[in-house]
């Protein structure tokens, strides 16, 4: 059979690509650029990023952020390794009504759940800090964990559980000896994305931290609305490395198409 | 609730497991619980809050709350401030949408008729520039869109350029930080629907007489037009509530919803008026998603 070429949609993907990538080149570009209003090339330097090591305050926004990011990974996974186990032996009704409630964590924007959230703890009386951002941001990024999880969950099967149970396995056996092994890859996968979409999220962190805790990302926020700081790209090199780390680390261990959340797209193992 | 979970355990024991983990059944029927309470506690509780809110009233001297259910929040959308940010934010989503589409429609083709390696390297990336830091990649195009940027200096030496870009901090730049964002959600879900597309059925339309233009309208749109639903709805409705993108590619010049409905909040302090813009937005956005899935087929085709 003849191969059909795309010499149009070929150069399309090539445009686009480069359309994607010239923000983040950009960035570490002039995470080394000499001059201080980075309007053109003004020498090499790494004075931007030891001014980023030497200043207390990124310090402190980037290990608050952390600490919210492994928080909210550990409750998020909690939630949503919970709801998959009880998904898979649900009534399809149930299921959907289930569903309904992630569905509407997905699509409704973070301004409005942010705002809410907002208003609820100050009527609580509730100091904001840490613990509400950690709160606001399991309330959606569990979500995205519970979709990962039930997509793995929905091609299980339980015949392995059945042999196990045959075997005289008492439940808790068959739970950490079959069950968790099975889920461990969408597991991983779920729990990087959680960790990386919350050491990246600005809306909810900004909304809840109350100018008590503040994450990097606000910081940055702030520090790009005034005015552009040659630091900022430094701060952003930095961060680019460590997600792409995360994100290779999550195709090394899942593969790609979990990682791209194309199984749950096909509703079939790949 | 309670009896809702137990009707579910009753039914498993019957036909899924063997009846000795019956008790164990029961347990696991609770395992939604979690979920389920967070979500009513830190989900419907608030936005519940936001909608009581929206019928209250502010006293301007002392800023104490009162519920008077007043309705009188609402007609102040019709505030040309207000309804300037709507119809924005509804060009801009439409603009992202249209945007993304067009761009991401013949990347998505293209990677969906390669095999193996290549096909895998181009999902990877499509993918990285989605894990990359949100706020500096958005920052990033400040950079790019400068008078003296690498876009305006390139443009000029070819000769394409005279005077100024024009595009640093206005709603153009907005719209194309928007599309550069979202690029992704559109490219996977139109990616999933024509992969399914065979190779054989294409071959046919030609072998039919059909020139590349009439194939791709009559076979391959139509085939893919459940991945086309998703990604628009994946791209259109976060992008009507975008509130960074505008706030760092605009200088804050140009208002969308989400930055009118947060500014209530942060920097404003008219909590009721606020509430009320948030409650409307998400009734619009009810029916909107209500009506688009009535019209799609099922549920698994849209999101």
């Amino acid at each position: 059979m003849k191969r059909i070429k795309h010499p149009v949609s070929g150069m399309m993907t090539g445009l686009v690509l480069a359309f994607m990538f010239l923000p983040v080149v950009m960035v570490f570009v002039n995470a080394f650029n000499a001059d201080q209003e980075l309007v053109r090339w003004g020498g090499f330097t790494t004075q931007w990023f030891s001014n980023v090591l030497n200043d207390s305050r990124m310090r402190e926004d980037f290990k608050a952020s952390l600490t919210i990011a492994l928080i909210t990974t550990i409750l998020s996974l909690a939630l949503a390794v919970s709801a998959a186990l009880w998904f898979r032996q649900a009534s399809p009704g149930r299921r959907s009504l289930f569903d309904l409630t992630t569905i509407m964590r997905l699509v409704l924007p973070e301004v409005v759940i942010a705002v809410g959230l907002f208003v609820l703890f100050l009527r609580l009386g509730v100091t904001l800090g840490t613990w509400t951002i950690i709160i606001g941001h399991t309330v959606f990024l569990s979500a995205y964990a519970t979709v990962v999880l039930q997509a793995r969950v929905a091609s299980m099967g339980n015949t392995l559980e059945a042999a196990a149970y045959d075997l005289g396995a008492t439940p808790f056996r068959t739970f950490v000896r079959v069950t968790l092994p099975q889920l461990a890859p969408a597991i991983a996968v779920a729990g990087l994305l959680v960790f990386s979409f919350s050491l990246d999220d600005v809306i909810t962190s900004q909304f809840l931290g109350g100018g008590q805790v503040e994450t990097l990302p606000v910081l940055l926020l702030g520090l790009i609305r005034h005015h552009v700081t040659p630091e900022v790209n430094a701060v952003g090199s930095v961060l680019i490395l460590l997600t792409l780390i995360t994100f290779f680390a999550a195709i090394a261990v899942a593969g790609l198409r979990n990682v791209g959340g194309l199984n749950q797209a096909d509703g079939k193992e790949l | 609730m309670t009896a809702l979970m137990s009707d579910a355990s009753a039914q498993l024991a019957d036909d899924v497991v063997p009846e000795h983990t019956t008790r164990a059944a029961r347990a696991r029927s609770l395992l939604a619980l979690p979920s389920v309470l967070w979500w009513i506690l830190f989900f419907v509780v608030p936005l519940g809050i936001l909608v009581v809110y929206s019928f209250g009233q502010l006293d301007i001297i002392t800023f104490k709350m009162s519920f008077g259910w007043t309705f009188d929040n609402y007609p102040r959308i019709k505030d040309p401030l207000y309804l300037n940010a709507i119809v924005r934010s509804l060009l801009l989503a439409g603009g992202a949408t249209v945007g993304t589409f067009v761009l991401g429609f013949p990347v998505a083709y293209f990677i969906s008729r390669q095999r193996g390696r290549a096909q895998q390297l181009l999902i990877v990336a499509i993918l990285v520039p989605f894990w990359v830091s949100f706020v500096i990649r958005t920052y990033a195009w400040i950079n790019v869109l400068d008078e003296n940027g690498p876009l305006a200096s390139g443009l000029r030496r070819i000769g394409l350029l005279h005077g100024s870009l024009g595009l640093a901090y206005t709603d153009k730049a907005v719209l194309i930080g928007m599309i550069a964002t979202y690029l992704p959600l559109m490219i996977l879900p139109l990616f999933v629907a024509l992969e399914r597309i065979d190779d054989s059925l294409i071959h046919a339309a030609s072998d039919l007489g059909a020139d590349g233009r009439r194939t791709m309208m009559r076979v391959v749109l139509p085939l893919a037009r459940p991945g086309i639903a998703s990604g628009c709805l994946l791209v259109g409705v976060p992008a009507m509530g975008e509130y960074v993108i505008p706030s760092i590619l605009s200088g804050g010049k140009v208002l969308m919803l989400g930055n009118v409905i947060g500014d209530q909040f942060l920097t404003v302090g008219d909590y009721p008026f606020g509430a009320a813009l948030a409650t409307s937005f998400m009734l619009a956005l009810t029916v909107f998603l209500v009506i688009a899935r009535m019209r799609g087929q099922g549920k698994e085709d849209i999101l």
